[in-house]
């Protein structure tokens, strides 16, 4: 993944996952982070946080995918779970109803937790059970099995979801983690919306006039001097 | 894990509480396989090491003032008639405050596990004497502690006398555990470190103030051969991690962030976490317990681990949280060329030191400072800790010593309380305490410095749910679950 283009700005954006058991959250992450999908996929553990970069014409963002590791359940996210995230993507399965009030309720838990600036996407997965799809009546992820033989197993509107997302300000995309269909392009237009003036922690060129934040200099390295000596090197 | 009803699995161990020791549990158990179910009867992390909101410090008072049981009593909440506090979720107050030595063994098992990656740490700066005003028309001041040779070469705050014997006194504590040293001091070693540093240094009482406050021992009493222990830490842990530096603080609420990281990695080796959730009842068998939990599931493990909430033996201490409207900037000055602007500053007031009207305080009171650095307050604002022993009038000592200590820190601009917490913390049990499947881990520590030796407890508890022949080598070493990335050039 070497990047051969002039080194642009750098920033970390965190990212937090929400969202009801099943609806595809991390094969949503799986497919953006290695194009991968898997059929019935078990429920995710072992898997703390995932990177992967979004090369914008100005800057690359580097996303940290925080998986909700199963603490979705009983909703007990620790608050370090919510902090300092600068963009949450809230996922429900178009095909049950349910999980939509449940992404609702993830919502007003961030508008309850999460910074102020956070922004928000609404995605709708599994948009390949769906007749607008091109018909593939499998899950599309979540280890989801009940797909319907109709070709449309669609229960939540396009119009209903969207509606929602305009009155509360969020990002809202209708997905296929299993086609890939619109996938790439929700953290694309999460990286498009994160505002330049919220971007912490820049390295590279351009960090030093970028306003580095004063938290960077107050951090302690646990890695010890070696480890710093190797980043300054860098930075250089 | 179990996707199903969690009454369908048998539990290898319910842990119930999310404070330090039973987090850290769980972060140890993390890749052990164990099907494991983590509860607590609170609706927040970090039991009593939790950092709240001014939200959620209010609600916990009211829940306070209507149960009488556990390990705190008497808090309250006075907001001054001052504009300034900013929303609450601005604010996470850390119910104890904890400093923790670069050496602890804490650190050095967040590193071996990996879970320090979760955690910013921020650098502890100097510690502070308080000194009363000497004459009417003086103001009270701070003196910096010096705690390094270069620090005791440059300070213009002792007598060249007094330095001299500061140097013996430091050659001494970093080979104190050599043959030759231990004879000096074993005679003394469960005497308070005082006589010792009056018998053997012949110090005089300033330079055994420096000494004590940087064992931060609540009665001044530290032992002799404690003190030295933590002394020596001191002087070993300064420039571990960087220069100019001894102790860590967890950004966001201290302790209470590392049990949640604790948890979070739990979570993610499979364990089951419900918050809201504690035990009503249980039944005891042969080789299981069945649990009836507050939200009303029903649970069977083969081990329970709980906290330990009865009140130890020990003396309580009080407790005053305050939110000040200055950045007391002058407190969190880096005096040593490249070290990360310190966010933590400690001023010890000595006892006897507190002389406006009222009693003086006849034990040290210790105050950590917190800048907006670690996250507890808004820009511009502070956090001040005060601890000392109960006493029937230690509110009244906390609260004057905070008005003493604001106005040694600016003189000219006193700065303006925003917001108090006060309440009174009773020591817990020292010692853990297995009965058939259940385990109780000690109680929180009162002590204002990480203690290391509570940390043997989560072990042994680990080795208990592990079972058969484990390897203490193998405790709490995990390697990073995905690829690490420091480096953003690829």
């Amino acid at each position: 993944m070497a990047d051969t283009n002039a080194p642009k700005p750098s920033s970390s954006v965190k990212l937090v996952l929400l969202g009801e058991a099943a609806v595809g959250k991390s094969s949503l992450v799986l497919r953006f982070v290695n194009n991968d999908f898997q059929e019935n996929k078990e429920p995710t553990i072992g898997a703390a946080f995932l990177t992967q970069k979004c090369n914008l014409p100005t800057r690359t963002i580097k996303f940290e995918i925080w998986d909700t590791a199963g603490q979705e359940r009983f909703a007990s996210l620790a608050p370090m779970y919510y902090r300092n995230a600068q963009a949450a993507l809230v996922v429900y399965d178009l095909t049950k109803p349910t999980s939509l009030i449940k992404a609702k309720h993830w919502v007003a838990e961030l508008q309850r937790q999460a910074s102020p600036g956070i922004v928000i996407a609404l995605v709708g997965n599994k948009l390949d059970l769906t007749s607008d799809s091109a018909g593939s009546a499998e899950a599309s992820g979540g280890g989801d099995d009940n797909a319907e033989d109709s070709g449309d197993a669609r229960k939540i509107s396009t119009d209903e979801a969207k509606a929602y997302a305009e009155e509360e300000g969020l990002l809202f995309f209708e997905t296929s983690a299993k086609t890939g269909h619109n996938v790439t392009e929700v953290f694309t237009a999460i990286a498009n919306a994160i505002p330049e003036t919220s971007l912490k922690s820049a390295r590279g060129p351009g960090a030093s006039h970028a306003g580095v934040s004063r938290t960077e200099e107050q951090r302690v390295n646990l890695n010890g001097p070696r480890d710093l000596d190797a980043k300054e090197g860098c930075a250089c | 894990m179990a996707m199903g009803s969690i009454g369908d699995t048998l539990w290898d161990v319910v842990i119930c509480g999310t404070g330090l020791q039973q987090s850290l549990l769980a972060l140890s158990l993390s890749r052990s396989g164990k099907n494991i179910l983590h509860i607590d009867p609170n609706d927040y992390y970090g039991g009593a090491e939790a950092a709240f909101s001014l939200q959620e410090a209010e609600s916990w008072v009211d829940r306070l003032a209507t149960e009488d049981k556990g390990l705190f009593r008497s808090a309250s909440i006075t907001k001054p008639d001052v504009v300034g506090l900013s929303f609450p979720r601005a604010y996470s107050l850390a119910l104890a405050p904890q400093l923790i030595h670069a050496r602890s063994e804490l650190l050095s098992q967040l590193v071996s596990s990996r879970a320090y990656r979760q955690v910013e740490f921020l650098a502890v700066g100097s510690f502070y004497i308080f000194k009363a005003p000497v004459g009417p028309e003086q103001q009270p001041s701070l003196v910096r502690i010096p705690s390094t040779r270069e620090d005791v070469f440059s300070t213009t705050a002792i007598s060249a006398k007094a330095k001299r014997g500061l140097m013996k006194f430091l050659r001494f504590v970093l080979d104190y555990d050599s043959p030759e040293q231990r004879d000096a001091w074993k005679p003394f070693a469960d005497k308070p470190l005082v006589d010792f540093l009056q018998e053997h240094f012949k110090m005089d009482t300033e330079l055994k103030t420096y000494i004590i406050t940087l064992t931060l021992s609540l009665d001044g009493r530290i032992t002799t051969e404690d003190g030295l222990f933590i002394v020596h830490r001191h002087l070993t842990s300064m420039g571990h991690f960087g220069p100019g530096f001894a102790a860590l603080y967890p950004k966001w609420g201290g302790i209470s962030e590392i049990a949640q990281v604790a948890c979070r990695a739990g979570a993610v080796g499979g364990a089951v976490y419900m918050l809201g959730a504690g035990i009503k009842s249980m039944e005891t068998a042969t080789d299981e317990i069945e649990l009836e939990l507050t939200s009303g599931d029903k649970v069977k493990t083969k081990l329970l681990v709980r906290g330990d909430e009865s009140v130890g033996d020990e003396p309580s201490i009080s407790r005053l949280v305050a939110v000040v409207d200055s950045p007391l900037k002058t407190l969190f000055e880096s005096t040593v060329d490249g070290a990360p602007t310190p966010c933590v500053a400690v001023v010890a007031l000595p006892p006897g030191s507190l002389t406006t009207p009222g009693e003086a305080n006849t034990d040290p009171v210790y105050v950590f400072a917190h800048s907006s650095g670690t996250g507890e307050c808004p820009n511009g604002q502070s956090v001040l800790y005060l601890s000392t022993m109960v006493t029937p009038n230690s509110k009244e000592i906390l609260s004057r010593s905070l008005e003493s200590l604001l106005s040694a820190v600016d003189p000219d601009r006193v700065p303006q309380c925003l917001y108090q917490l006060y309440y009174e913390q009773a020591a817990g049990v020292k010692q853990s305490r297995l009965d058939g499947l259940i385990l109780d881990l000690p109680g929180p520590s009162l002590s204002l410095l990480m203690d290391d030796a509570s940390l043997n407890h989560v072990r042994e508890a680990w080795k208990k749910v592990v079972g058969g022949a484990v390897d203490d080598a193998e405790y709490m070493v995990f390697t990073d679950r995905e690829p690490v990335d420091d480096d953003d050039y690829e």
